[in-house]
């Protein structure tokens, strides 16, 4: 790609690659330069802290390594009396407004201040006058306390927060020694990255309320997993104390998260502790109990039910527990019905076509992609580091970024085109768009031309754009080519964390471990239908939570209470939990051992980093014993042994080893038993899940659906298509931490503006949002970019749960204002 | 010994002739004074004395022993007992801001701090912190006085005191409150030139 050049830095030969930058290089030859603004991660250099700078022969001035590309033959110094002398000013420079309150300084012992002052300063202060004074520490966010005293203005933060995060809302106010980092107004900086700033401050300036004073390096232990609340699993490193989590840190892997990590999984870690989690072995009722009475129970009640009549949903899941899960059921109890997704997905034909190692993107084919289309998702809410990644992209390599996409997201600002289509539609849009592409003159035109004629396309999809929508993808997919070029490909932004895991190790209706081909099986919705009828009788939740997250919550809860049995695995103390008739405690991703696979098919570890509390013991243990007591013997006595289970049954996770996984985690593709991906099967079967929806016929049949694309119905009176989405901040993560409440999202119904005058609503109005009898209450927000005829809902929220109102097809609301 | 022997009955050499004293090996005893005597009397009995000399002296001076724990040895000012924890005389605020530091320095890994934010209106420290846990396990203290060196405010010194026997371990993890309280001055301290 580049060409490398060797050059001399403190007369040691150096090989770097071309355009590099001197202080890289440097670091290559074991050479430290120190720096404090200097950060790869941040983009280009900026210069403005002037501690990199070096001597190189033949230019008379000191130059800042940072900035400086190497070039070949380069003559470079950092140890001349010249450099030194430099150094030793300009951290004396630094230190003149700088408080040296390192006592009460939560950075000191890890302050890259303290240590350069160290290294490379003068060891004396000459200062004698007064130094700058600010109010401190003040409130920057409700997360973040800012310290102006102790800020060396080295622009990091305002870099992150104007060319990382692009939300812009950092700025350094005022001049000279006066300069401040601040907001306009004085407004809080709330921005769903916000908390990577804390991270990137270089001296104690900028620091966490929820670790502020908990503890010092030298109290601590760093412990490397993998945050599992969101599908990103962006790589963390939990900083334990006395056994419990404070902090979470991110971990660079450019493979996952190049380095930022989302305010959710920063600061979604007091829950872990919360007085609502479920801390031991509990029987109907709540009622504690010891490990072996649950056991046998849940053994003796999934016996009862009867063979064949127990169904399994797998949520929150390592791929360890998802296989065992699906042993338990398929083996143990004779069911074939299991499933790990929260509504109708793709058939196994489908999800393995999609699954083919040419067909799917790394994370890091974004940054090199000549265009992204992000289809049916805002990653923003469903994986929001891929946000960051995809602003990169746009910002540092100019790519182009097509979203076509029910909701207005977060990306649109930054994107070349934009389709929306209406809440459920994404199959016909999809079709359209491969229409568009072979030349037909379609709605989706506008966005197939910024799609022609690019090399490489990365496409980002969402789950949500459900069976019809994969199946239509696997067509697009072929039209773009995206299995011929390399760097180009599918990558899916899937529901659930471990939603790609779980369907590997085998929890799918339709497909057993490998995606080896099963029938009989029934899917979710069908679980629920037939838990219902009677047809059903025990059930079996790992990680799950239907009566708040799946659609249709009513009909979820009449199926539970309708079960004879139900054994449920939860982390806290949920609405579905408190049917449980045998109640298990779930470990969060602190304290799991096991893997999980990324949607692009790495495999990571979870490791445990902090105790149990209570009485919770490794989930995997747990099912083995409870595979034990149904009769089926597994062998299954700690990870290494799960994790071999797990390997010796998905073909394609053959090779891989605990020592392969490392820190890094692997891609199977990148495997050699990757070559044993499963071949992608024939045309969907009728009767198949696929062709089931008799409402809207065959996908060919429904291609000229005049309900249309791009822009729903308009709607007469107060009728509008309902969609939803799953918000960042919804759900358990703002309820459980105390720190993030304040971010709690209170149910509001978006509506276009022209909805919003035809219906006589105004921003703020207190409405209901009612669907054949069911209602929920909210407020109304008008929103740009609103396709008119459609309105979105929150699922998942505490109050006016969203998920009350769907029934898995397309759901029509009434709009009624509710007087004050 | 046993070879030298033979030869001599055997081969008629005379035994004390140079020239076999040389051809042999040969260990030679070296006898003191045959006893008996004045000089052996003397030798018997005056070292004795010499000795006897020392312990009368001492018997005339009286006994030294110091009746501990009635009485105890009094330190030197910088002897290094049982920590103290400071407050400011004029504010009462605590000097201690819990910045670890101490806990960080000390090598046998006794002292437990966990530090927590002031309250305006109910401060306890001067800083923007202070320790909210402040723990000294005296069981496994090896007094080098490294916490009192790294303190950056003199919040913790070391003290006199070295009377901590206790009949429980858990007894000698002392907390703040014990440490800030007013020591019961116990031990005598040394007084100028002694």
């Amino acid at each position: 790609m580049s060409r490398e050049i060797t050059l001399t830095i403190d007369g040691r030969e150096v090989t770097a690659v071309e355009g590099e930058m001197l202080h890289d290089a440097a670091r290559k030859g074991d050479v430290e330069i120190p720096v404090f603004c200097y950060e790869p991660k941040l983009g280009d250099p900026v210069g403005a802290c002037r501690m990199c700078l070096v001597e190189i022969e033949g230019i008379p001035k000191l130059q800042t390594s940072c900035s400086t590309p190497v070039r070949e033959g380069m003559v470079v110094h950092t140890r001349t009396e010249q450099v030194k002398q430099a150094q030793s000013a300009v951290v004396e420079f630094l230190l003149v407004n700088h408080p040296l309150d390192c006592p009460v300084c939560d950075k000191g012992g890890e302050c890259p201040l303290q240590d350069i002052t160290q290294g490379w300063g003068p060891g004396k202060s000459r200062v004698i006058d007064e130094k700058r004074h600010f109010q401190k520490p003040i409130e920057l966010s409700p997360l973040i306390a800012i310290d102006r005293e102790r800020c060396i203005l080295c622009y990091r933060c305002v870099r992150f927060s104007q060319e990382v995060s692009e939300d812009a809302e950092l700025q350094l106010l005022d001049r000279g020694d006066r300069t401040f980092v601040g907001t306009f107004d004085d407004r809080p900086y709330v921005a769903p990255f916000h908390g990577n700033i804390t991270e990137l401050c270089p001296v104690g300036a900028l620091t966490s309320y929820t670790y502020r004073f908990r503890a010092r390096p030298w109290d601590i232990e760093q412990a490397g997993s993998v945050c599992t609340l969101c599908p990103s699993q962006c790589n963390v490193s939990f900083t334990v104390r006395d056994e419990k989590v404070k902090r979470v840190l991110g971990r660079d892997n450019a493979e996952v998260d190049d380095g930022w990590l989302c305010d959710r999984g920063r600061y979604g870690f007091e829950m872990f502790a919360d007085a609502k989690r479920v801390d031991g072995p509990r029987l109907k009722g709540g009622a504690a109990t010891d490990w072996k009475t649950a056991i046998e129970a849940a053994a003796a009640g999934l016996l009862q039910a009867g063979e064949g009549r127990v169904a399994a949903i797998v949520g929150d899941a390592s791929n360890e527990e998802g296989h065992l899960v699906q042993r338990i059921v398929r083996e143990a109890l004779g069911s074939p019905h299991v499933d790990s997704r929260p509504s109708r997905g793709p058939r196994r034909e489908t999800i393995v076509g999609l699954a083919q190692p040419n067909l799917s993107a790394r994370v890091r084919d974004i940054d090199d992609a000549d265009v992204i289309l992000v289809l049916g998702t805002d990653p923003l809410h469903s994986s929001p580091i891929l946000d960051l990644r995809i602003r990169k992209a746009i910002r540092r390599n100019g790519a182009r970024l097509a979203i076509a996409t029910e909701r207005p997201t977060a990306l649109d600002g930054g994107a070349e085109a934009i389709a929306r289509y209406a809440p459920g539609d994404a199959h016909h849009f999809i079709l359209e768009l491969t229409r568009a592409l072979g030349g037909a003159d379609t709605v989706a035109t506008p966005l197939a031309e910024s799609l022609e004629g690019a090399g490489k396309v990365v496409v980002v999809w969402g789950e949500r754009i459900g069976s019809f929508g994969a199946t239509a993808l696997l067509d697009l997919a072929k039209a773009l080519k995206l299995g011929e070029a390399d760097g180009a490909g599918l990558l899916e932004v899937p529901d659930t964390t471990n939603a790609r895991g779980l369907r590997e190790a085998g929890c799918l209706p339709d497909a057993g471990p490998g995606l080896a081909r099963v029938s009989g099986g029934k899917s979710t919705e069908e679980i629920r239908a037939a838990l219902e009828s009677g047809e059903l009788t025990g059930l079996l939740l790992f990680g799950v939570d239907p009566i708040r997250d799946f659609p249709d919550t009513p009909a979820w809860e009449a199926a539970i209470t309708a079960a004879d049995f139900v054994v449920c695995f939860s982390m806290f103390e949920t609405a579905t939990a408190a049917k449980a008739d045998v109640l298990f405690p779930l470990e969060t991703h602190a304290e799991k051992d096991g893997t999980v696979t990324h949607p692009d098919g790495r495999l990571q570890r979870v490791r445990p980093s902090a105790s149990r509390p209570g009485d919770i013991r490794p989930n995997f243990l747990v099912l083995s014993e409870l595979a034990a007591d149904l009769g089926l013997t597994t062998g299954i006595d700690s990870q290494p042994t799960a994790f071999a289970a797990l390997t010796q049954a998905v073909p394609f996770y053959g090779s891989i080893d605990d020592a392969s996984i490392g820190g890094r985690g692997i891609r199977w593709q990148d495997t050699p038993s990757g070559s044993k991906s499963p071949e992608p099967g024939k045309a969907p079967e009728p009767g198949s899940p696929d062709t089931q929806r008799g409402a809207l016929g065959t996908i060919a049949e429904t291609a000229a659906d005049p309900r249309g694309v791009a822009s729903a119905d308009p709607g007469s009176g107060a009728s509008l298509a309902l969609g939803t989405y799953r918000d960042l901040w919804a759900g358990l993560i703002t309820e459980l931490n105390p720190p993030l409440k304040f971010l709690a999202p209170e149910q509001r119904v978006e509506i276009s503006l022209t909805d919003a005058n035809r219906m006589g609503l105004k921003n703020g109005d207190a409405v209901k949002v009612a669907q054949n009898g069911s209602s929920v209450s909210a407020t109304v927000s008008i929103k740009e970019r609103m396709s008119d005829g459609v309105c979105f809902l929150i699922e998942g929220t505490a109050a006016g749960n969203a998920n009350a109102l769907l029934n898995g097809g397309p759901v029509s609301v009434e709009i009624t204002k509710v007087e004050a | 010994m046993s070879k030298a022997n033979g030869s001599a009955g055997g081969d008629g050499f005379d035994p004390k002739s140079a020239a076999y004293l040389d051809s042999i090996d040969v260990v030679q005893i070296q006898r003191g004074p045959e006893p008996g005597g004045v000089g052996g009397a003397y030798r018997a009995f005056g070292e004795t004395l010499r000795g006897l000399k020392t312990t009368m002296a001492r018997l005339i001076e009286g006994p030294l022993t110091i009746e501990y724990p009635e009485e105890k040895t009094p330190v030197y000012p910088r002897f290094r007992g049982r920590h103290k924890l400071h407050k400011f005389e004029d504010t009462g605020l605590e000097k201690c801001v819990g910045c670890s530091l101490c806990a960080a320095a000390c090598p046998a890994d006794c002292i437990r701090v966990v530090a927590a934010e002031n309250i305006p209106g109910d401060r306890v420290s001067a800083g923007e912190r202070y320790a909210a846990v402040y723990e000294i396990n005296l069981s496994r203290c090896i007094f080098c006085g490294y916490c009192e060196i790294a303190c950056p405010f003199d919040a913790i010194t070391m003290g006199h005191d070295y009377e901590m026997a206790d009949y429980d371990r858990s007894d000698l993890i002392f907390t703040k409150e014990m440490l800030l309280a007013e020591p019961i001055e116990r031990t005598p301290l040394k007084s100028e030139g002694e």
